[in-house]
């Protein structure tokens, strides 16, 4: 198995590219950059396959960003875009009015329909709950902002959290429920529940990781959460009780050490594209990218039936790129979560490139 | 092109008057030679942050013996000139920025503080080595203008400015 290069890559960005998003819904990518910037690319497709050629600079957005923009996030509608950005704000993108609505990179332009201002510091990542109802932002303010998406790009804050002890890197929504996940620099991980009779509330603290946890990544079937660390570990969270039950716990069922050299800044999980034996839809593979320049792609595997009832999750590297953006860090990776382009993944750099990778069995 | 693309992006850090040109981009297979004393060179000469006239050098806060390299990886070490030194967050910023501008883009550097020399040591060496709060960091205009005045004397490479002139 390896990589194989859809494009050769998507330039425009004129400094550090941070992050990158995939829109659930239509042929688009998002990057933001250092440039304070946003670019959408577009691709083609052709009865649901990839189309040739294949990648296109769609548009830059107009950034309304002072300063770097760090992290970009779809609804799950594929309506909105939403930037978070060193500037300490948070804001909504959507397609003007009387554009079409096809998706096509050519309908209208992208405006910002509303600014998310609260945070007193660096804003570093932004989310859209499972059903596009909920918003989550974090800061260097060692803060996590969770707003109610109204109608009319309307927002309002309906929770602060101040749980962690320093920056929050990242947040990230549990595919199927109500529940948030954050990572931070005081090398914990923190999960939120939403108590009906009253607010928000962290319900458990993920303890192991040794130093700045950078990324979070819920497994597809939302059981298993994958984090990552300048400890250079990747770590595997299993969620022990049935979904809803207040008292859930999520326990650690495995450790990647030396998943890669350098920091590990980034993870995403989507479900094996090869049903061959032995694969589990459910673990299904992990990507992951950092200082060290390498993209890996990790098999998660349950546990070997015979070998007892107390043994952990396995782990496979099925591949390992090196000099994904040349010398240049990679700062993410993302799966595509479109049915038919599940085997593309993005990756940003250092370098100020995005690029789309193929799985290739 | 790829090329342009990459040394537009090296150009929001590196001064166009720096000393390297990195080897792989000019189509020369082979990169220059850089060892533990031409990183010294290159950060000896920065100034203290609260003593605008006074060299890092001088303050023994750099010393060559602090210098590692192995591979694409170079290991600094500095030592703040007392246990509670306010400034030293700055000093490794100064010398982070430095070699930034100066280094090829392939290196890989770690900035800590010498063991035992500093009574915020692992809260120091987390911070200068947090890429993140780096960039966040020299955003900020003020703390910017601090770093570049720091770096305003770091071409001497060591050199008196008497006879530099």
């Amino acid at each position: 198995m390896r990589l194989g290069r859809e494009n050769a890559e998507l330039t425009g960005h004129e400094d550090r590219t941070w992050h990158l998003a995939w829109n659930p819904k239509h042929p688009l990518l998002a990057s933001c950059s250092a440039d304070k910037s946003v670019r959408l690319f577009s691709y083609g497709t052709q009865n649901g396959l990839l189309d040739s050629p294949k990648f296109n600079p769609a548009t830059s957005i107009p950034s309304v960003h002072s300063r770097t923009v760090r992290s970009v996030a779809w609804s799950p509608s594929g309506k909105s875009l939403a930037t978070a950005s060193f500037d300490s704000t948070v804001s909504i993108w959507e397609r003007s009015s009387g554009s079409d609505d096809d998706g096509t990179a050519s309908s209208g332009e992208w405006e910002c329909v509303s600014t998310l201002e609260g945070h007193e510091s660096e804003c570093k990542s932004v989310g859209y709950s499972f059903n596009g109802s909920l918003l989550a932002s974090c800061s260097r303010d060692k803060s996590v902002w969770i707003w109610e998406v109204q109608p009319d790009a309307d927002f309002e804050c309906i929770s602060v959290l101040m749980e962690h002890t320093q920056d929050v890197k990242c947040i990230a929504w549990h595919p199927k429920e109500e529940i948030l996940a954050s990572a931070s620099y005081d090398d914990t991980i923190k999960l939120y529940l939403d108590d009906p009779e009253d607010d928000w509330y962290p319900f458990t603290t993920l303890t192991g990781h040794t130093s700045t946890v950078w990324s979070l990544s819920f497994s597809p079937s939302g059981r298993y959460l994958a984090s990552c660390s300048s400890d250079l570990s990747i770590k595997i969270w299993q969620r022990e009780q049935a979904p809803g039950n207040r008292g859930e716990k999520w326990t650690c069922q495995l450790t990647i050490p030396n998943a890669h050299s350098r920091a590990i800044y980034s993870v995403s999980w989507t479900i094996a594209q090869e049903a061959s034996a032995g694969s589990d839809e459910e673990l299904g593979w992990l990507a992951s990218g950092g200082e060290d320049g390498r993209i890996n792609i990790w098999q998660i595997q349950a546990p070997e039936k015979s070998s007892g009832s107390n043994s952990s999750l396995r782990y496979s590297l099925l591949v390992s790129q090196s000099s994904a953006h040349g010398v240049a860090d990679v700062n993410a990776v993302a799966w595509c979560p479109r049915d038919g382009f599940r085997d593309l993944l993005g990756s940003v750099g250092d370098d100020g490139l995005l690029r789309v990778w193929r799985i290739e069995l | 092109s790829k090329k342009d693309i990459r040394r537009e992006v090296r150009s929001i850090w590196i001064d166009s008057s720096e000393e390297f040109i990195d080897a792989a981009e000019e189509g020369d297979n082979l990169p220059e030679v850089i060892d533990e004393d031409e990183i010294y060179d290159l950060l000896r000469s920065i100034t203290d942050p609260e003593h605008p006239s006074t060299t890092l050098e001088q303050l023994g806060v750099v010393t060559a013996e602090q210098i590692k390299i192995s591979g694409n990886h170079i290991s600094v070490r500095f030592t703040p000139t007392v246990p509670h030194c306010g400034m030293a967050t700055l000093i490794g910023l100064s010398l982070r920025v430095r070699l930034l501008r100066s280094l090829p883009a392939r290196f890989r550097v770690d900035i800590t503080v010498k063991e035992g020399s500093h009574q915020s040591e692992s809260a120091l060496n987390k911070q200068l080595n947090d890429k993140e709060r780096v960039a966040a960091a020299l955003e900020n205009t003020t703390l910017l203008d601090v770093v570049n005045g720091c770096l305003a004397t770091a071409n001497l490479r060591g050199r008196d400015p008497i006879d530099a002139a």
